[in-house]
């Protein structure tokens, strides 16, 4: 039997050390057919993550494991193994390793293979840190892992010679705004979002370390540290912690790079937006409020305020993304856009937990999970798609549904379980959240349920057109080209049977003791009160309406496709302002150079050839300087002793 | 006599032997002679190792001369150590790449190399003893000979208008130097000793001078125009000497005299901490408009300089701070020149970013050598994200939540990470340019991950355990709560 | 003690009017006459340095050839042998004679040249030493004449007349307008002289005259010191940054030297540290001579090893460990000490000023090492320069002994 901490070593290293050979091989020899090989370790590394994964999920108890790392300091990699970890672990392995499993196939061909493979388990590692540490220090670090790999999987194709890496129509422009992204810009923008919330975050940290002495999330006297700094500084620390997660989760105004990200290899963005990178701001944000129990800190200033807001910013992405992805045309940023909206959902569900209690909380993991899956099959659908058809834009009719049979399975059942119609997974998820809402009525009023609503029916259409663009009502793809895949499809159809799984275990909660302690039996009890139902039945009606109507040209469209010109914020005001003071600061330093390196020397020199003036050779003249002067200091003198 | 002064001696007999060896043979020689006292210092550090050797004694007013260790010594000496080792590799084909460019004036290779690992040498081992000087006249001595031998390196063997940028690059640190010096005298003259160890009190003119001279020296902002000229004519062997190790020595400088008498700084602190911030600032915001990469790289050096100063102002951890970031910048930024360097050699001369871009697909190595470089800069995945860390812990500790001042210091971090993804993009990704793939020598990748390696390395245990545990002890045992 | 001084004193008098039609003999006995100062039994490491100097300026004598071969080695001797006895005796008599008997070989040996007598050089040199003398001689009797009387009038022009002579003598700005000239038309080798050895003197008489009458009367002139010290560190090194004949760079360096120099004057208002300052003014002296004569010597063949070049200038320009950063150091020590900081502020950046300048020269000057006389009196040179590798604190004690006295 291995120890724990070699075990936990072993999750993180292996995918690691196991994507070194490829990454070693790929420098030194670029494409060679044995290096082509190489990925498989890589995916096995996954799959060692996953069963230690699973399990730790099975047969770790509840609690925290310490191992030293600055223990003068008292900061430590601190393991937590709880409901939220475990299952979030088992989750990101899971579907880190099928999409791996698809990547094999899906990258085949790729140029810059060590490069991909490296980063991408990287990817599954630090996230897997994240998911697991209860040290914030340590988690950072799997936080700043996920940033860097992120980075490099969205700029993956540097070369930016591949329409298809593209996001927007190339050539496009829409008055200053250039409404085309490339592949490594793609990289600069996520990484630049990221570092813009990680260094608050960061900050936070270190304040709470400052603060109370450790860093361990179940350690903190939270209640403790928020009366102690008042209510200005519990606003200023949380807000400051929770620029992490709000950047990381795309919320706004910082949901830009999310749709840039789509550069990247569609793996990538698979894993980006199901378990991995958006999901761990979420993740946090749901763990941390799981320690603060802020449902005991009523009466502690600035919660409730901090509640509120993450509320409310969450509603709102969530409407934003929503109508975004409604108005979008291209297969993977209409999945990113829906990705965004269901994150705002989670961070609001999370937010109620202020009222509602820890219930909140476990009714948004679960909807993170049922999305998880849901938006990795839609992902991986739409790679294949994009494979198949070479192109990124929606198109495709029953020609290709009958071809690609599995896909388009895949996706209807899919769509339908992510919607929320009745009776497939995310409606039972999603009436508890209704009924999470509707419970905030009487503390802050109908407009969450109401904005709730509205997400949910925009968010059915956009997934019925999704599918029908797709499958059914869409343009003859130009070209299409089957190679007789079998990897991809096998990945997505096991990853779409999960939702059924889910499904399952929802349905027979009752028996699933894990459930029951949490309180999650409610999700088929609130599944069948009349509210729910009635949203139901509207998310129904408009999912069917879209299905029948895919397209509609109008202005409002186009705004909506146009992500409502938000890029205006990261592509003109911000760089212009930056470029500004880059132009000042410029500006200056020539003027310090300037006179420094120009005004002095020759001024010095100006003196300089005065001085030699004095030497005309005349001895006269010498004589009547030095004696000139001989006069005028014993004037000086007299004068002093007089 | 003890290991560490053993592994002390080992560089410096090796600068005078050096120069009789064939060029590849004197570049092992020097390898060794400077990673032998890493592997040694290292240790010292690791196990907070300290000892204190008399050398001789001055008499009033300069008092004692001797060597010490403590951990803070020796991690600024292990980081001396290693990157002179590696850079020594390094310089090889570079400058033989160099002394290619310059044929016209120059009739005998081997004999440049003799002069050159001379001074390389020379230069290295005085910042390696600096570091382990007890008395402020024995640093202010390595200090000046440091100086000499920069200043005629960039004199013989550097680019463009070399011999005004050398004379600029002297007039600026000797002016630097000497003001320092006056300093210093004066606090011989207050305690009788320049002693570290007898030294009591440093009163308000000394410690004005001691500062203004480091900050020149550092730089901040205003004396730093210096900087860009010095650090991107530089032959870059000695670029990445220059700007990773040299300028910081002004942080250990003042982090000494900080350590034996703190309130100037702590009198000044709001001051002082605004200038560092608005320096960091300014450098930052620089860096977007070089288009030289050498200059840019030395823009980015004072924006990191900067983070020294502000961490100097933030009591015990900021001390930490200041230590982790000389650290942790060395490590970047020698990578980073190295990169700038080799891209030089590989393409006749290259440094304008606005020709380079998508060099990734040419020289794979060199770039991912360059992401290393820039993670430890914004202190990603790298021994800096302590040095932030502590710096960040030390605003709340003396500040605590300051709105302003939060906000100061995390656009000072955020502006470091945009530069260096900006510029990786820049030069490395995007459509590559018509060019050649070179054949790349392994001298001018493999030192890069040997230091990018330990920066990684550093902030697992048990490096890291050992390290800050030294560090505690030495920092935290000692100074003010 | 003294008879030590007489006997080598009539053995190169005599020496030299015997032999004086055989230049090589009167070299050798010049030479011992030097030499056998050794034995004097105090000071003896400053008598070491003076007659290194000595013998240096006497070895560069040889590549020179002139009218009055012989009679400069003796005259060389002569200067050599003021310089060491002056610091033996506290005689106001003595030390004015010495004052003299240092100055007036100069005058001769500045004539000198391969092709005839250099009048119109000799003409602007004597003009202003002429003065020089008179206003120190004058100076020194009226600092001596108010001590009797007690008259702070007198004291105060007594004194200023004995800084500006002094001033005029070595060359300090603003009476420096021979120096360049100087510098200039005549041959490097009898001006090697001028620059190192005869410079020496003149210090060491002020110091002791000003020790001797010192009052508190002094402080208030004392900043008149300064301010002199000042002009000419500025106008030194501005003359020399766009110099390019390395002459003229010398003699402006020559200027700004003395400059430093006479800073350490304003020690005066503090006996405590009198003795620094002295000890800082006696080393820079001996940096300058060193590196003057190096450089001078080299000039006459239109330069020498790079090296030897360079390490000359970052002498000057006061690198550790060589003997130029010990001089300054003192220096600053000394001013810094009695709460001249901001003289030592300007000391500073005319260091830093005097970098680009001194790196031409040397740049000028540089040429392949090969081996020649040249090169071996550079060399010493050089050598000597590096005698501070061991920190000189025994030069304090040498200095604190030789103003204890007075």
């Amino acid at each position: 039997m291995i120890d724990v901490a070699t075990l936990l070593f072993l999750l993180f290293a292996t995918p690691v050390a196991c994507s070194l050979p490829i990454a070693f091989a790929w420098v030194y020899r670029p494409g060679a057919d044995w290096a082509r090989k190489l990925p498989i370790l890589s995916v096995f590394g996954l799959f060692v993550s996953l069963c230690i994964a699973i399990y730790i999920l099975l047969y770790f108890p509840d609690g925290v494991f310490e191992y030293p790392w600055l223990p003068d300091y008292n900061i430590n990699f601190v393991f937590v193994f709880d409901y939220l970890s475990k299952y979030m672990g088992a989750l990101t392995a899971f579907i880190a390793f099928l999409i791996g499993v698809y990547g094999l196939e899906y990258m085949k061909h790729d140029y810059r293979l060590g490069w991909y493979w490296f980063f991408f388990n990287m990817f599954t590692a630090s996230m897997l840190l994240v998911v697991y540490s209860d040290n914030l220090l340590m988690l950072l670090i799997g936080w700043e892992g996920l940033g860097l790999a992120s980075w490099g999987l969205i700029g993956h194709w540097f070369r930016d010679d591949d329409e298809l890496a593209y996001v927007g129509v190339i050539g496009r422009k829409v008055g200053p705004l250039k409404m085309f992204w490339s592949p490594s810009f793609g990289g600069w923008r996520a990484i630049s979002t990221i570092r813009f919330g990680d260094m608050p975050m960061f900050f936070a940290i270190a304040a709470i370390y400052a603060l109370t002495g450790t860093l361990n999330i179940s350690e903190i006297d939270w209640g403790h540290l928020f009366h102690h700094i008042g209510l200005v500084g519990t606003l200023i620390l949380m807000i400051a912690f929770l620029m992490g997660p709000f950047t990381k989760s795309a919320q706004l105004p910082f949901s830009e790079w999310l749709m840039t990200a789509m550069t990247g290899p569609t793996t990538v963005s698979a894993l980006l937006h199901s378990a991995t990178m958006v999901a761990a701001g979420t993740y946090l944000f749901m763990r941390l409020s799981l320690y603060i129990e802020p449902w005991k800190l009523h009466h502690t200033p600035g919660v409730e305020q901090l509640y509120f807001f993450v509320l409310f910013l969450g509603l709102i992405s969530a409407l934003y993304g929503a109508s975004v992805a409604l108005g979008c045309r291209e297969r993977k940023v209409l999945l990113a856009a829906s990705t965004m909206s269901s994150l705002g959902l989670m961070f609001a569900c999370a937010a109620a937990s202020f009222w509602l209690g820890k219930i909140a909380i476990y009714v948004a993991f679960w909807y993170l999970i049922t999305h998880a899956f849901a938006k990795a099959t839609l992902f991986l659908v739409a790679g294949h798609l994009i494979h198949a058809t070479h192109d990124r834009f929606c198109c495709g009719n029953l020609e290709l549904a009958k071809k690609m049979k599995v896909a388009f399975l895949a996706t209807i059942f899919a769509t339908l379980c992510l919607s929320g119609i009745p009776p497939f997974t995310a409606y039972w998820v999603k009436s508890a959240m209704d009924y999470v809402m509707h419970h905030l009525m009487h503390e802050v009023g109908g407009a969450p349920l109401y904005l709730l609503i509205a997400v949910s029916v925009i968010y059915s259409a956009f997934l019925a057109k999704f599918l029908s663009l797709n499958f059914i009502k869409g343009d003859k793809p130009k070209h299409l080209h089957l190679h007789g895949e079998i990897l991809m499809p096998l990945a997505y159809a096991v990853m779409v049977s999960m939702l059924a799984l889910l499904l399952y275990a929802i349905l027979t909660g009752r028996e699933v003791e894990e459930l029951v302690r949490n309180g999650l039996e409610m999700f088929v009890e609130k599944g069948f009160e009349k509210t729910s139902l009635a949203v139901g039945l509207a998310v129904l009606i408009s999912y069917a309406i879209t299905l029948a109507i895919p397209k509609l040209e109008s202005p409002i469209g186009r705004f909506l496709g146009d992500r409502m010109y938000m890029p205006a914020l990261n592509d003109y005001i911000v760089p212009k302002i930056g470029w500004a003071i880059a132009k000042a600061v410029d500006w200056c330093n020539k003027v310090i150079d300037v006179f420094c390196h120009q005004a002095i020397p020759e001024l010095i020199s100006t003196y300089s050839l005065g001085v030699r003036a004095i030497q005309s050779g005349s001895l006269r003249r010498y004589v009547k300087i030095a004696l000139g002067f001989v006069m005028v200091a014993l004037i000086f003198a007299s004068l002093v002793g007089w | 006599m003890n290991a560490v002064v053993f592994a002390l001696l080992i560089p410096l007999i090796i600068t005078f032997i050096a120069p009789f060896f064939s060029p590849k043979r004197a570049t092992i020689v020097s390898f060794l002679a400077f990673i032998v006292p890493f592997f040694v210092t290292l240790w010292a550090l690791l196990t907070g190792y300290e000892f204190e050797l008399p050398l001789m004694n001055l008499g009033k007013p300069i008092g004692e001369f001797y060597l010490f260790a403590d951990p803070i010594s020796n991690a600024f000496g292990a980081t001396i150590c290693l990157i002179s080792a590696m850079v020594a590799l390094y310089s090889l084909p570079y400058m033989k790449h160099r002394f290619e460019e310059m044929r016209d004036e120059i009739d005998d290779v081997t004999r440049e190399f003799r002069k050159y690992f001379f001074l390389y040498n020379l230069y290295a081992v005085s910042m390696l003893w600096l570091v382990y000087s007890g008395n402020l006249i024995l640093l202010y001595i390595f200090l000046e000979i440091s100086l000499l031998a920069s200043f005629l390196l960039i004199y013989k063997y550097g680019y463009g208008n070399r011999q005004w940028v050398a004379l600029l690059y002297f007039v600026w640190t000797h002016i630097a130097g000497v003001l320092t010096l006056i300093g210093f005298l004066m606090v011989a003259f207050e305690n009788s000793t320049l002693a570290l160890k007898g030294i009591t009190t440093v009163s308000f003119l000394a410690w004005l001078l001691i500062f203004l001279g480091m900050i020149v020296k550092l730089p901040g902002l205003g004396p730093h125009i210096w900087l860009p000229w010095a650090h991107a004519e530089a032959p870059t062997p000695v670029s990445a000497l220059l700007s990773p190790l040299t300028v910081g020595l002004a942080g250990y400088v003042l982090l000494r005299v900080y350590m034996v008498s703190p309130w100037f700084i702590n009198e000044f602190r709001d001051i002082i901490i605004a200038y560092g911030i608005i320096t960091s600032l300014y450098a930052g915001f620089s860096v977007f408009r070089q288009t030289d990469y050498k200059r840019l790289l030395a823009y980015s050096t004072v924006s990191q300089m900067g983070y020294m100063l502000i961490a100097l102002c933030l009591g015990s951890y900021g001390l930490l701070g200041v230590i982790i970031q000389y650290v942790s910048h060395a490590f970047g930024k020698s990578i980073l020149f190295m990169t700038a360097g080799g891209i030089i050699a590989l393409y006749h001369g290259l440094r304008d970013v606005n020709k380079m871009g998508g060099l990734h697909e040419y020289i794979p190595t060199i770039s991912n050598a360059a992401l290393i470089g820039f993670m430890n800069l914004s202190g990603i995945l790298a021994i800096g994200m302590f040095g932030e860390f502590f710096i960040l812990k030390g605003i709340v500790d003396v500040y605590g939540l300051n709105l302003k001042l939060i906000v100061a210091v995390v656009a000072v971090f955020i502006i470091s990470g945009w530069y260096s993804f900006y510029t990786l993009r820049k030069i490395f990704y995007g459509t590559p340019k018509d060019m050649e793939r070179p054949k790349v020598s392994r001298f001018l990748d493999t030192p890069l991950y040997v230091i990018g390696i330990i920066s990684i390395v550093f902030i697992f245990p048990p490096l890291a355990t050992l390290f800050l545990k030294s560090l505690k002890l030495c920092v935290l045992g000692g100074v003010m709560p | 003690m003294v008879g030590i001084m007489i006997a080598s004193l009539i053995f190169v008098t005599l020496g030299t009017l015997i032999f004086l039609k055989r230049p090589k003999i009167v070299f050798v006995i010049s030479l011992l006459a030097v030499l056998i100062l050794l034995l004097l039994p105090e000071f003896r490491s400053y008598v070491a340095l003076v007659i290194a100097i000595g013998v240096l300026n006497l070895l560069s004598m040889m590549i020179m050839n002139n009218q009055i071969k012989g009679l400069d080695y003796a005259l060389t001797a002569l200067i050599a042998m003021a310089t060491v006895y002056v610091v033996f005796t506290n005689d106001l008599t003595m030390i004015l004679l010495m004052f003299v008997i240092s100055s007036i070989p100069t005058y001769i040996l500045v004539m000198t040249s391969e092709n005839g007598a250099k009048v119109d050089v000799a003409v602007k040199y004597i003009t202003f030493m002429v003065f020089a003398t008179v206003l120190f001689l004058t100076g020194a009797v009226l600092l001596v004449y108010s001590k009797n009387v007690g008259s702070e009038l007198i004291y105060l022009l007594g004194f200023v007349m004995l800084i500006i002579g002094l001033g005029m003598e070595v060359g300090c700005a603003p009476m420096h307008e021979w120096v360049p000239d100087v510098f200039d038309s005549a041959d490097p080798i009898p001006i090697s002289i001028i620059a190192s050895i005869a410079k020496i003197v003149p210090f060491v008489v002020a110091y002791k005259i000003l020790i001797m009458t010192l009052n508190p009367t002094t402080a208030k002139i004392v900043p008149f010191v300064a301010f002199v010290a000042a002009v000419s560190m500025f106008v030194g090194n501005i003359g020399a940054l766009t110099s390019t004949k390395p002459a003229r760079i010398l003699a402006y360096s020559t200027v700004a030297n003395m400059g430093y120099i006479l800073a350490t004057l304003v020690a005066l208002i503090n006996l405590d540290w009198i003795y620094l300052a002295f000890a800082g003014a006696l080393l820079q002296l001996m940096a300058n001579a060193f590196g003057k004569i190096g450089f001078l010597v080299s000039m006459k063949e239109g330069g020498a090893s790079t090296y030897l070049m360079y390490a000359l200038a970052f002498s000057f320009i006061g690198m550790p460990p060589l003997i130029g950063f010990w001089g300054k150091l003192f220096i600053l020590l000394s001013i810094v000490k009695v709460g001249y900081v901001w003289l030592a502020l300007i000391l500073v950046i005319n260091s830093a000023m005097s970098v680009p300048y001194y790196v031409r020269l040397a740049r000028i000057l540089a040429k392949p090492t090969i081996p020649s006389f040249v090169n071996a009196i550079a060399l010493i040179a050089v050598a000597l320069t590096f005698i501070t590798l061991i920190p000189p604190n025994w030069f304090v004690d040498l200095a604190k002994a030789i103003i204890g006295g007075v």
